[in-house]
């Protein structure tokens, strides 16, 4: 059994947030308009944090793109009274819409604000509604939602693998946020194949974890800069 | 201590939301015509007819004799020729039903018409009589179901039997987890429903 994971190279993020958009387009995630937004309603399951550091004219910049963590020991998980937000055994933050009655415990619970309710009904302005996903699920009014890692890609491609008798490729799933990464700091796999990408990445020194004392135990690990002292 | 005053404790209140909000005058999706508030269903009326299992007619173009063809020894998957390939098996359109009446029966009107509709490039419009409510988040694909050996039959009834396509069998999630569990295939949420 897999166990998916991502890791994220600081040094090569610029920022572009390409990642946002793609997830945005693959996720049939929609907007709510910059009044709603300013009441923090809007929904971004992957955003591009920004970090200014300095005094002009001796400011760095630093980006991290921040998704959910899918954590090994997830703070949103027992708090739902319906299990709508429960473990997988490849390791996954499955959200079951269907379960879900809108309580936002677990967006409460999460710690690093990789959780969003939905306020409203999705909805596109014509002809924008024929760009949807027929992959992914519209989410109603009342329901929660959050980054999936893509999983109705990780569910194609284990499908597909199986049709044709083998097993994954290394690198072969890719969430959206992944393939559109244009300096390639996403990477995605399995961290039980010790020969993976990910999982090398995840073992290197440079590596850490998000709010790592509180225990989460992240599926996510961020691979810290080399250009600091530059 | 200016800090502590000035900056930690200072509440920021909301901006005014004006009553128009730019997010309800935007079109409603197909089956979201009301923003009444029901996590499963968008209306009260939809969620009736789910639980009543009341669901439309589907009225046809012609009445597809499901019994001949499969008499005459036609595989479902001749036609219907996604199933082992991907998630929709398909519903096949004028060319598929050529390829043999080109040949077969061309005596009878209602081929005629058939051929004459494909003369003038258009197609029959078939109505879907299986599938789920988007409000289900339900995704199914058909091809580890075949390979799983799983008879068309066991999901879609006797159709070498019937004539037109209807719905004979009730998918419902006790339906599709019944057979998961004798079968020992995966009964996570996230294998079906994302």
């Amino acid at each position: 059994m897999a166990r998916w994971g991502m890791a994220a190279d600081l040094d090569r993020c610029n920022g572009c947030g390409g990642c946002v958009v793609a997830c945005h387009a693959e996720n049939n995630i929609s907007t709510v308009g910059p009044e709603q937004a300013s009441r923090g309603r809007a929904k971004h399951w992957i955003r591009v944090e920004r970090y200014w550091e300095g005094d002009f004219p001796d400011v760095k910049l630093k980006f991290r793109p921040t998704m959910c963590q899918q954590c090994g020991n997830a703070p949103c998980e027992p708090v739902c009274p319906t299990y709508a937000s429960h473990h997988t055994e490849d390791g996954l933050n499955a959200q079951v819409y269907n379960r879900c009655i809108g309580t936002r415990y677990c967006a409460n619970a999460c710690p690093y604000n990789a959780r969003f309710f939905d306020f409203f009904n999705p909805s596109w302005e014509k002809p924008l509604q024929l760009q949807l996903n027929p992959d992914v699920s519209l989410r109603e009014v009342g329901v929660m939602e959050k980054c999936t890692f893509c999983v109705q890609r990780i569910r194609g491609t284990q499908t597909t693998a199986k049709t044709e008798g083998r097993e994954i490729r290394d690198g072969e799933i890719q969430p959206a946020c992944v393939q559109a990464c244009s300096t390639r700091a996403l990477v995605f796999g399995d961290l039980e194949d010790r020969e993976s990408e990910v999982s090398r990445l995840s073992r290197s020194p440079r590596g850490s974890k998000l709010l790592e004392d509180v225990g989460t135990r992240p599926a996510v690990t961020y691979l810290a800069r080399l250009t600091e002292e530059a | 201590m200016a800090l502590a005053t000035g900056v930690a404790c200072q509440y920021i209140q909301p901006a005014a939301i004006p009553q128009s909000s730019t997010t309800s005058t935007l079109p409603a999706l197909p089956g979201q015509q009301t923003g009444v508030f029901t996590t499963a269903r968008p209306t009260m009326a939809a969620a009736m007819d789910d639980f009543m299992n009341r669901r439309p007619v589907y009225e046809q173009p012609l009445d597809f004799p499901h019994n001949i063809h499969a008499g005459k020894g036609v595989e479902c998957a001749f036609c219907h020729d996604g199933v082992d390939k991907g998630p929709a098996a398909g519903i096949p359109g004028l060319r598929t039903c050529m390829i043999c009446h080109d040949a077969i029966a061309t005596d009878r009107p209602r081929i005629q018409q058939m051929a004459a509709l494909r003369d003038k490039g258009l197609d029959l419009a078939w109505q879907r009589v299986y599938g789920f409510s988007a409000d289900d988040h339900v995704r199914f694909n058909h091809s580890p179901h075949i390979r799983a050996k799983v008879e068309c039959a066991t999901c879609h009834g006797n159709v070498a039997e019937g004539t037109v396509a209807e719905r004979n069998v009730d998918h419902t999630m006790g339906f599709c987890v019944n057979c998961h569990n004798e079968r020992k295939a995966s009964i996570d949420c996230l294998t079906c429903h994302f």
